[in-house]
C-alpha cells in the first residue's frame, strides 16, 4: 500500500506502442507543415488574405463592450449586411471627425440590437440604423451564427474571449483561417445533383465579405473579380423573389422602431435611418416586396427620425453594386462620403464636439 | 475552456512547460496542476468553481468521518454517507433537475384540476456537475464500502477530484486508478509525451473532422424538422447522430487520456469499439465505461445485483438504466433511451438464460449480424436521446418504419453522401478493430503508415478550423 492509503490499487498504466515514435513525429510535422504551406499558398490564390479576420459574434462582442466602457465617439451604426459592407470607418471618420462603432450583423434584423439600446437608460448616442426593407420589415431575426449576440457579449466566457484573442493574432497572419473556406464548407459546397426541392447547401451563402480591424469590413474582392462569384451571390439572393411582406409584420415593425425611438431620445440619443443602395434584380424584388411608400416613408413619418434613403441623392446613385445587394469597396467610399456628409448637415449633435454634455 | 480551442492550445502548452520545469518539486508541480485545473474549470463560468470547492470538501471530510467511524455501527457510517450523497444528488438536483420537477409538479397539479404556476427558472448547468459528483461519491464510496482508506494528502485528494483531463466529461475516474499516480514524482517519458499527442490528434479529428465538421449538419437537419420525415432521411439523421455523438464523446475521452498522458498520468479507456458489440451487455462493456461501470458498483450491486431472484435481477437491471438514463438530462425522453436499454438487457439476459447461449458466436458471418442487429437497435434508442420531445421522437420512429411514404425530403444529397460514408466508415473501423487494441495495431503497422494516418488526421483538423463547438457531453 503506497502512500495514498488504498488497499485495492487498479492504478490506471497506460501501454506505449513499440514503434518509432520519434521518427512518425519528424513525418508529420514535415507532412503537416508542407501540407499547412499548400493549402495557405491555395487559399491565397483563390483571393484570401491575411488580416481578414472573419466576423463572428465574439468580433461583435468587442465593439459592444467598447460602448459599454464608454470608450467611443457617440456613433454606433447597427443594421445588416449592406451598412456592414457599404460604410468605410475611415471615411466617415474623416468627414465627420468620428469613428462609429460597427455593430451591424450580416444577415441579421437590427431591430433588436435597437431595442436593446432603446432599453438601456445609459445609452445616449445616435444610433445610425440600415433599413434593409426585406430583413427591417420582415419578423425574421437572422442566421443562427449571431443568435443571441444581445447577450454574448455579456456572458461571454472568459476562455472564449481569450480563443478570440489568439485567434485575431493568428488570423493577421494566415489566410486560410476563414470560416468560408473550411473543409466542412468545401465538401458541402460541392455541385452535386440534389434530391427533391430542398436547398442544397451549393446554394447557401458562400464566401461574401472580408473583415478587418474594428469590424471594418468589406465586399469580398473575390466577389468583385470573380464572374462565377458574382453570378452565384447573385443566384443565392433569387429566393428573395418580391412576394409582398406581411402587412402586419410591416405594422409590427414600425410600431417597434417608434417605441425605440422614443425611448432613445428620451434618454438623450437619437436615431437615424438609412437605407443603403441595391440594384438589378434585388432591387426591383425589394420594390415589389416592400414597397417604399408602405415601409421606408411610413418608418420616417411615423418614427419622426431622420432617414437617408440613395434614391434621394444624386451622388449615392450609380455606384458600383457587383451583386445587386453590396457596394464595391470604392463605392462604399463614395457612399460613406456621401452619406456622412448628409449626415453632418442634418443631425446637429454630430457637429457638437461634446454632445453628451450639451 | 473546451480541448479543441485555441484557449487549451495555449493553456496546455504552458502547462507541459511547468510540469516538466527539472528544478520544480513534485509538490510545487501538483500545485500547479491543482491551480491550471481550476483555471480550467473557471474558465466557462469562475462563480461555479464554488461549487467544485463545495462538492471537494463535503466528501474530504465525510470520508475520513466514515473511516473514523469504521468500529462504530453501520448505522454511523451510513449516516455519514447519507449527508455526503445528500450533498451530492442536491447539488444536481438542484441545478440539472430542478425545472424538471417543477414542470412535472406542474403537470401533475393540473391533472388534479389544481392550477400551480411554477416559478421562473433561469439556472444555468455548472458544467460537467455530474461527472464531477459522481467522481467524489465514488470516493466516499469507496471508504463506505472497505475498498480504500481516505487520502492521506488533502492536495492528492484535491488534485483526483480536480485533474483537468477527466474533470467535465470524464472518464469518471476511481481514487484507486488515479490518486496513487499522485504519490511519486510523475513526468511524461519522451514515448508517452509523443504517443499522448497522437491521442489527442485522434480525438480531435473525431470530434473536429467527423463529429462536428461531417456528421453534425445532417443529424440537426433531420432532427429539427417539424414536418413528417421519410425513410431514407429518417434513418441517415440517426445514424449521423449515432457517429456524431460517439466521435464526440469518444474523442473528448480520447483526448483526455491523451492529455493526462503527456504529463505522464495514465487514465483509463472509456470507449472500447462500442458499433461492434454483439448484444448489449457487451456494448455497455465498450460504451462509456467510465459511467457503466460506477453504476454497476455503487448502484447495481447495492441494489442486489442478481444475487436475489430472477425478477428482482431485472427490476435491479431496469432501475440501474432508468437512472443511467435520468443521468444524462432532466427529461423524460433520456428515461425511455435508459428504459430500452434496460429492455434489451432484460431480454438478452432471458434469452441466454434460457437457451444456455455464452459467448459469441464462432463463424464471423453470425457475428457481423449479430453486431449490426445490435447497431440498429441501438439508432432507436439514439432517437429519444437527441429528440427533444416524445413528438419529435415519434417523426423520426414513424419515418424510420416506413410510416410516412409521402413526407418531403430533407437531407440534401451531399448531407446523405458525407453520413454514409463517414458511418460506414465507423462502423466497418469498429468491426475490425472489435478485439484489438489501438495500441497494438499501432505497434505492428509500419512506422510511416502511422506517420502518414496521424499527419492526415491532423491536416484536416486544422483546415477544419473547429469552431470551439462544445461536447455533447457537458450538457450532462
Amino acid at each position: 500500500m503506497g502512500n495514498s492509503g488504498h488497499w485495492t490499487e487498479d492504478v490506471t498504466v497506460r501501454e506505449i506502442p513499440r514503434t518509432r515514435l520519434i521518427a512518425i513525429s519528424w513525418l508529420v510535422f514535415a507532412l503537416v507543415l508542407t501540407g499547412v504551406v499548400a493549402w495557405e499558398w491555395k487559399m491565397r490564390s483563390l483571393g484570401l488574405v491575411a488580416g481578414d479576420l472573419d466576423d463572428s459574434k465574439a468580433q461583435w462582442a468587442v465593439e459592444r463592450r467598447k460602448i459599454a466602457a464608454g470608450e467611443f465617439d457617440d456613433v454606433v451604426l447597427v443594421g445588416s449586411s449592406r451598412i456592414l459592407f457599404d460604410t468605410n470607418l475611415d471615411v466617415f471618420q474623416e468627414v465627420t471627425g468620428r469613428r462609429p462603432i460597427q455593430l451591424a450583423l450580416a444577415g441579421t434584423n437590427p431591430r433588436p440590437i435597437l431595442t436593446d439600446f432603446a432599453n438601456d437608460p445609459a445609452f445616449k448616442s445616435l444610433v445610425i440604423v440600415d433599413v434593409t426593407p426585406d430583413i427591417y420589415f420582415g419578423d425574421w431575426l437572422g442566421i443562427p451564427e449571431f443568435s443571441g449576440v444581445i447577450h454574448y457579449w455579456r456572458d461571454q466566457s472568459p476562455s472564449e474571449r481569450f480563443g478570440n484573442e489568439v485567434g485575431v493574432v493568428l488570423s493577421r497572419r494566415l489566410a486560410f483561417l476563414d470560416g468560408d473556406y473550411t473543409l466542412p464548407k468545401l465538401i458541402d459546397q460541392l455541385d452535386v445533383p440534389n434530391r427533391g426541392d430542398i436547398v442544397r447547401p451549393y446554394l447557401s451563402v458562400w464566401k461574401v465579405w472580408e473583415t478587418n480591424e474594428d469590424r471594418q469590413t468589406f465586399l469580398w474582392s473575390g466577389i468583385e473579380q470573380n464572374e462565377r462569384l458574382r453570378q452565384h451571390a447573385r443566384t443565392v439572393w433569387g429566393p428573395f423573389d418580391g412576394a409582398p411582406m406581411d402587412p402586419k409584420a410591416i405594422d409590427r415593425a414600425i410600431q417597434e422602431s417608434v417605441e425605440a425611438v422614443k425611448k432613445i431620445r428620451a434618454h438623450g440619443g437619437e436615431v437615424v435611418f438609412i437605407r443603403p443602395p441595391s440594384a438589378g434584380l434585388y432591387y426591383e424584388h425589394e420594390q415589389r416586396a416592400a414597397p417604399r411608400r408602405k415601409t421606408w416613408d411610413r418608418l420616417l413619418r411615423e418614427t419622426g427620425a431622420f432617414g437617408i434613403h440613395f434614391e434621394d441623392y444624386p451622388d449615392m446613385q450609380g455606384l458600383d453594386v457587383p451583386e445587386w445587394s453590396h457596394l464595391s469597396r470604392e463605392s462604399a467610399k463614395a457612399f460613406t462620403r456621401a452619406y456622412a456628409g448628409v449626415l453632418m448637415k442634418e443631425v446637429p449633435r454630430l457637429r457638437d464636439p461634446d454632445p453628451g454634455k450639451s | 475552456m473546451v480541448f479543441n480551442s485555441l484557449t487549451f492550445l495555449v493553456f496546455f502548452v504552458v502547462l507541459l512547460v511547468l510540469h516538466h520545469l527539472p528544478f520544480l518539486s513534485w509538490r510545487a508541480k501538483k500545485v500547479n496542476l491543482l491551480i491550471a485545473s481550476y483555471l480550467f474549470y473557471a474558465a466557462w463560468n469562475p462563480p461555479f468553481i464554488l461549487l467544485l470547492w463545495a462538492s471537494t470538501i463535503v466528501d474530504w471530510f465525510i470520508a475520513r468521518g466514515i473511516y473514523a467511524a469504521r468500529d462504530k455501527t453501520r448505522a454511523v457510517r451510513r449516516s455519514w454517507l447519507v449527508i455526503s450523497v445528500a450533498v451530492n444528488i442536491g447539488f444536481i438536483g438542484f441545478f440539472k433537475y430542478g425545472a424538471f420537477l417543477l414542470e412535472n409538479w406542474q403537470a401533475l397539479m393540473s391533472a388534479f384540476g389544481i392550477v400551480y404556476v411554477p416559478p421562473q427558472w433561469n439556472i444555468v448547468l455548472p458544467v460537467g456537475i455530474s461527472f464531477y459528483t459522481f467522481v467524489t461519491m465514488s470516493y466516499t464510496l469507496d471508504v463506505y464500502l472497505g475498498r480504500a482508506k481516505p487520502i492521506p494528502s488533502f492536495l492528492n485528494y484535491a488534485l483526483f477530484v480536480t485533474f483537468f483531463p477527466h474533470l467535465v466529461a470524464g472518464p469518471i475516474v476511481r481514487p484507486t486508478q488515479l490518486v496513487p499516480q499522485f504519490d511519486e514524482p510523475k513526468q511524461a517519458s519522451r514515448s508517452q509525451l509523443l504517443w499522448g499527442l497522437g491521442l489527442m490528434i485522434l480525438g480531435l479529428f473525431e470530434k473536429v473532422v467527423i463529429a462536428d465538421g461531417g456528421l453534425s449538419s445532417a443529424a440537426d437537419t433531420v432532427f429539427a424538422a417539424e414536418k413528417p420525415v421519410g425513410f431514407w432521411d429518417a434513418w441517415l439523421g440517426t445514424l449521423a447522430f449515432s457517429g456524431q455523438i460517439f466521435c464526440d464523446f469518444a474523442g473528448y475521452s480520447t483526448i483526455a487520456v491523451g492529455a493526462a498522458l503527456c504529463l505522464g498520468f495514465g487514465l483509463p479507456d472509456n470507449f472500447r469499439m462500442p458499433y461492434a458489440a454483439i448484444g448489449f451487455s457487451d456494448f455497455w462493456r465498450r460504451w462509456h465505461i467510465s459511467l457503466s461501470t460506477w453504476l454497476r458498483d455503487y448502484l447495481y450491486i447495492p441494489l442486489g445485483g442478481n444475487r436475489g431472484t430472477e425478477v428482482r435481477t431485472y427490476v435491479n437491471l431496469m432501475l440501474t438504466m432508468l437512472l443511467g438514463g435520468l443521468w444524462h438530462g432532466a427529461r423524460w425522453t433520456f428515461v425511455v433511451w435508459g428504459g430500452l436499454h434496460g429492455h434489451y438487457l432484460a431480454v438478452e439476459r432471458w434469452i441466454r438464460d434460457r437457451t444456455g447461449i455464452a459467448g459469441d458466436p464462432v463463424h464471423w458471418f453470425n457475428r457481423l449480424t449479430l453486431v449490426l442487429v445490435t447497431y440498429v437497435l441501438v439508432n432507436i434508442t439514439w432517437v429519444f436521446f437527441r429528440a427533444h420531445s416524445f413528438e419529435g421522437a415519434s417523426r423520426i420512429l414513424a419515418g424510420m418504419v416506413g410510416l410516412a411514404p409521402d413526407a418531403e425530403p430533407v437531407l440534401p444529397t451531399i448531407y446523405m453522401i458525407k453520413v454514409a460514408v463517414l458511418v460506414t466508415g465507423i462502423v466497418a473501423t469498429h468491426w475490425w478493430m472489435r478485439d484489438r487494441e489501438l495500441e497494438r495495431v499501432v505497434s505492428r503497422a509500419p512506422w510511416w503508415i502511422t506517420g502518414l494516418a496521424a499527419a492526415a488526421m491532423l491536416f484536416a483538423v486544422i483546415v477544419t478550423q473547429g469552431s470551439g463547438t462544445a461536447f455533447i457531453y457537458f450538457q450532462f
